[in-house]
């Protein structure tokens, strides 16, 4: 050990080098990861905060199903009719308004039923009471909307009255907001310019909640119902902007993770080349293969875990900094896994020079190249 | 005491075209607490037996015998732990560990045989003073001279207390009177120690000293 120390602070500057390094790798996979986790939250959080199995769609909907996607009232009663499926409307759309003390924000409008399993529990004020009435994600309380306000839909001049506010839920980057599927009709089908809600507004609905037990035949009810249904999970990739953002941070992500190692195993390549005169030199004084590869790992793993607890460390200090204005999420556990990720992908690149160490050779201790 | 003896030993070095028969049948006995010379014109073959001696090469037949033990027979491993704890080796050059000062060459072979490098620190500083080195402690290899460096070299060959001392050309980038002080330390060395002193030299200061000439 003592001499692994000694070599480590021969080439302390190389070995800080490296570690710096492998800290911002890891950093960069650290702030990658939150990135990833909080642009997702803030695309589907409205979605998988659902009490719902399973959503089911108008079959004409093949992609952004929430926009696109229109099943009539008889639909509905089809549903709710079969065994062992609880079934209740929902309208998504996203829309903008102005509240009476001038906050302007944006609104993902979600039309359920009251008293229905997808009508939310509030955590200030009253829960939806019925139309005209508005329950805010507490995103918009944190944008300057408050209880009391009314808020008016932008050019069709609905007016909301905000009774409630419910957990942080948002769609497509859009804080959410909860009304009555009559309310949300209006919003969706109102013609803008139109000074009064046209009477006679579609019984429509963007898709039916379901909650279905296992072992009901959602296959056989979408057949004699004309509908498509999804699990919520998956209906997520209908959400505005999700897969593209997915796939993005994701490849960013396998990418790292695969320079990781790479920049490891070559510093520690040319390290292990430059180092052969030293490793024969210490295999002629009799040190075994053995220890020269204790040697080598120990050091990597010094340079490897060192690097990425400071990367880490950056990495939450990244999100601390920037969490309130950018969708930013790193909890403890991610957090953990992508640096273990990160620190196991390094020392793989690391254990590549393995076979260069133990095959040092004491002999050329005796050759004129020296 | 150990003595070395090589019996009938033969090496060959390099591959194909290259490979050359180096030393054939060579028998030699060194005494322990003597200092033996080992002198031949360049290119004779003294550094490869030297090799030979300190379990670095394994030669393609002959006996190698240190006290009871034939180091011709031992593996990889039994010739590392031989090198590391019976040994003191000086190269004829590139003796000397990168980033790392003076005493801590001599502290790393003694954490390579096992020893407790921390608590040998005030020795390693005598034995640099021994080689005329106490002004250089805090020195690395790239901040001394040639000549220092071979010292250096030097006090750690001596640093464990080998049974078997090799020792190729110490005094070739030393001036006269440092010759014959590193000479003389050598040879007091090997008397008090009675340990085994084997030389490779070409310079008469060492020849004149030792006990015992074996010409290659
Ligand atoms: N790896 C090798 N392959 C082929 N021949 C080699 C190899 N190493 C050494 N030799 C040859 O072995 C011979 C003996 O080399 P050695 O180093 O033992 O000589 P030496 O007597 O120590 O010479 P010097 O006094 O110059 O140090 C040389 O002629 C050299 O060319
Ligand atoms: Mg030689």
């Amino acid at each position: 050990m003592y001499l692994a120390l000694l070599e480590l602070k021969a080439a302390r500057g190389r070995f800080l080098l490296m570690g710096c390094v492998v800290l911002l790798v890891a950093a960069l996979v650290g702030i990658v990861s939150g990135f990833t986790t909080g642009l997702g939250d803030d695309t589907v959080s409205a979605l998988r905060r659902l009490p719902a199995t399973h959503l089911a769609f108008s079959p004409d909907a093949k992609s952004d199903q929430f926009a696109r996607s229109l099943v009539p009232a008889e639909t509905l009663a089809g549903w709710q009719q079969r065994p062992g499926v609880q079934a209740t409307p929902l309208g998504v759309t996203i829309t903008r308004g102005t509240t009476d003390r001038h906050a302007e924000v944006d609104l993902a409008a979600f039309g359920v039923e009251v008293g229905s399993f997808l009508d939310p529990a509030v955590e200030d004020g009253q829960r939806l009471g019925g139309d005209g009435q508005l329950v805010i994600s507490r995103k918009l309380a944190e944008e300057g909307v408050a209880i009391g306000d009314t808020l008016t839909v932008d050019r069709l001049g609905i007016a909301l009255k905000v009774t409630g506010i419910t957990g942080r839920a948002s769609y497509g980057h859009v804080p959410a907001g909860y009304v009555t599927t009559a309310t949300w009709q209006a919003i969706r089908f109102t013609a803008p310019g139109a000074s009064t809600p046209a009477a006679g507004l579609p019984q429509q609905y963007s898709a039916i909640a379901l909650r279905a037990a296992s072992s009901a035949d959602l296959d056989g009810a979408d057949g004699e119902l004309g509908t498509r249904t999804v699990s919520v999970t998956d209906a997520y990739a209908a959400a505005p902007g999700y897969t593209g953002e997915r796939v993005t941070m994701t490849s960013i992500q396998f990418f790292l993770y695969l320079i990781a190692p790479l920049v490891v195993g070559a510093f520690f390549g040319v390290w292990t080349v430059q180092r052969q005169p030293e490793l024969a030199l210490l295999r002629a004084m009799g040190a075994s293969r053995r220890r020269l590869l204790g040697h080598t790992l120990v050091q990597a793993a010094a340079v490897v875990l060192g690097g990425t607890l400071a990367g880490a460390a950056l990495a939450s200090a990244v999100g601390l900094l920037v969490g309130a204005e950018v969708p930013f999420s790193l909890p403890g556990l991610a957090l953990t896994a992508t640096m273990a990720t990160v620190a196991l992908a390094a020392l793989a690149g690391a254990a590549l020079t393995l076979r260069r160490v133990a095959n040092a050779d004491p002999m050329t201790m005796l050759g004129a190249g020296r | 005491m150990t003595s070395l003896t090589l019996r009938q030993v033969s090496v060959s070095l390099g591959h194909g075209d290259a490979r050359t028969p180096v030393l054939r049948g060579v028998s030699a006995a060194c005494r322990p607490g003597e200092l033996t010379a080992l002198v031949g014109p360049s290119g004779s073959g003294k550094s490869t037996l030297l090799a030979v001696a300190g379990a670095l090469l394994r030669p393609d037949s002959g006996q190698v015998l240190l006290g009871d033990t034939d180091l011709a027979q031992l593996g990889d491993g039994g010739r590392a732990k031989a090198r590391r704890e019976r040994i003191g080796y000086m190269f004829q050059s590139g003796n000397l560990l990168g980033g790392l000062t003076t005493v801590e060459q001599l502290l790393a072979a003694a954490s390579i045989a096992g020893r407790p490098a921390r608590r040998l620190r005030a020795a390693a500083e005598t034995a640099l003073g021994d080689v005329g080195l106490g002004h250089r402690l805090r020195h690395r290899a790239d901040q001394l001279s040639g000549g220092e460096r071979q010292r250096v070299a030097l006090a750690r060959a001596l640093f464990l207390e080998p049974q078997l001392l090799l020792i190729d050309e110490p005094t070739a980038a030393v001036d006269r009177d440092q010759a014959g002080a590193l000479t003389d330390l050598i040879a007091r060395t090997a008397r008090a120690r009675g340990c085994v002193a084997l030389v490779a030299t070409h310079d008469p200061v060492v020849v004149d000293a030792a006990t015992e000439v074996i010409s290659m």
